[in-house]
């Protein structure tokens, strides 16, 4: 067959054009395959830092593992935290992948990490100090979270659209685990409302941050278009973040709580919510590792690394097989 | 066997059950084989149901390149060894007042014992 033999042989701009053809054919691109620099440059600033966060974003939460309030709630925090744990390792391998011809692997990502080269999602730099927090992560961080990864769940790059699958199925558990909890607040005592109602305020502008700038004029860049044009997600991130208004205010609301912004509102002729814009020069801040609990965060990491390190030293190449 | 490092990659299959395909699950890093296998049940198998493992070195696997993917594209013309080319018996059993036997009706024999004889 005469594209059977050919591949290797078709110029870069005939192998882009073949790439452009796939896609848009809806086949999915796998990591042996050919594909251009900004496509594997864009998928690896993304999936690593997703991965890094999910293993990142399991540090709030597991603080609230020793103080859950029952046997039953312990056991469904731990499970949560050990699956964030695995959509880290689900991830990290899709980015891993991605980066071998650039000679990188798992070390680099974790070096990066801690000098600060690779961020990680604004909402895991920040503070978690009630056991209503614990609840406000699994349904409203969470719920960020399914909105961002169904949208990627198509994607054109198979091992992502892959791992998206595992992960969105297990993040349904997620955000019911929260619900659950928050349910319970919301229904006890003034106290416990009153939590709910503070944590809420506490993530509001967190929150609004999650789904990044509408445009690069805030931040200076912008990955967005880079990902739409190659069928990695479809909306943008103000649609995402529209996406979540509709899902999650009418719930917000229905169990009594209050709007952090009392000018939000749903304006039908643009059939838009109408917000106020988060601080985007704090966002910047935050995601330079300069939130509240940015520095705490990656120094625990980094001392279960280092902790570590003989294990891993004692199993590589010294070892022998078993 | 000497080791190559901590990070190795393994690819992981999985059986739900006794009966069912091997099916693949993922890759992961691991040392070692044995290593390999504790870390797919914790990776990838924390709620379903498993009755089978297997961890495969990602470097004993032949994949295909692009162009042998291609080359797999099917013609559409297999009807001869389907049971769709011969889908009009059907209607030719009705005219002997006969059911086909079809592959729902034969799998569903499975050697299990008949609850009553017609004949007896």
């Amino acid at each position: 067959m005469d594209n059977a033999i050919s591949f290797e042989m078709l110029t870069e701009e005939e192998k882009y054009k073949h790439f452009i053809e796939r896609i848009e054919a809806k086949s999915k691109i796998e990591a042996d395959d050919w594909m251009p620099e900004e496509y594997r440059k864009t998928l690896i600033k993304l999936i690593s830092m997703h991965g890094i966060s999910e293993i990142m974003g399991a540090l709030p939460e597991k603080e609230w593992v020793p103080k859950a309030p029952s046997l039953k709630r312990k056991l469904g925090i731990m499970a949560k935290v050990q699956d964030e744990m695995g959509h880290g390792q689900l991830l990290l391998r899709v980015a891993e992948d991605l980066m071998k011809p650039y000679g990188k692997n798992r070390e680099n990502i974790m070096q990066d990490l801690f000098t600060g080269e690779l961020k990680f999602h604004n909402v895991f730099h920040m503070e978690a100090p009630t056991w209503a927090d614990a609840g406000l992560i699994g349904w409203l961080v969470d719920g960020a979270a399914i909105i961002t990864q169904t949208n990627m769940l198509d994607a054109s790059y198979g091992p992502y659209a892959r791992a998206l699958k595992r992960i969105c199925a297990e993040e349904v558990f997620h955000a019911q685990h929260g619900e659950s909890i928050i349910m319970a607040l919301a229904e006890g005592t003034a106290e416990q409302r009153a939590m709910v109602q503070d944590s809420l305020n506490r993530w509001w502008e967190a929150l609004l941050m999650f789904f990044g700038p509408g445009d690069s004029s805030t931040t200076g860049t912008s990955k967005q278009d880079i990902t739409i044009k190659y069928h990695i997600r479809t909306k943008t991130n103000e649609q995402l973040r529209q996406d979540f208004f509709t899902k999650y205010i009418p719930r917000v609301l229905s169990l009594g709580l209050k709007l952090p912004d009392e000018s939000m509102r749903f304006d039908d002729e643009s059939g838009k919510w109408l917000y106020r814009q988060p601080d985007w020069s704090r966002f910047k801040e935050i995601i330079k590792n300069k939130g509240p609990k940015s520095e705490s965060r990656l120094r625990l990491r980094k001392i279960s690394y280092e902790t570590n390190e003989w294990v891993r030293e004692a199993l590589s190449s010294r070892s022998s097989g078993m | 066997m000497a080791g190559e490092g901590f990070y190795q990659e393994y690819e992981v299959f999985s059986r739900r059950s006794d009966t069912s395909p091997m099916q693949y699950q993922f890759s992961l890093l691991a040392p070692n084989a044995e290593l390999a296998l504790v870390m797919a049940q914790e990776n990838f198998l924390r709620r379903e149901s498993a009755s089978d493992i297997w961890v495969v070195k990602r470097s004993n696997i032949r994949k295909m390149t692009l162009d042998e993917k291609e080359s797999l594209q099917r013609l559409d013309n297999k009807e001869y060894r389907n049971t769709k080319g011969y889908g009009y018996l059907k209607k030719k059993w009705r005219q002997y007042e006969q059911g086909m036997l079809d592959e729902k009706e034969i799998m569903s024999w499975g050697g299990k014992q008949s609850d009553e004889n017609p004949h007896s």
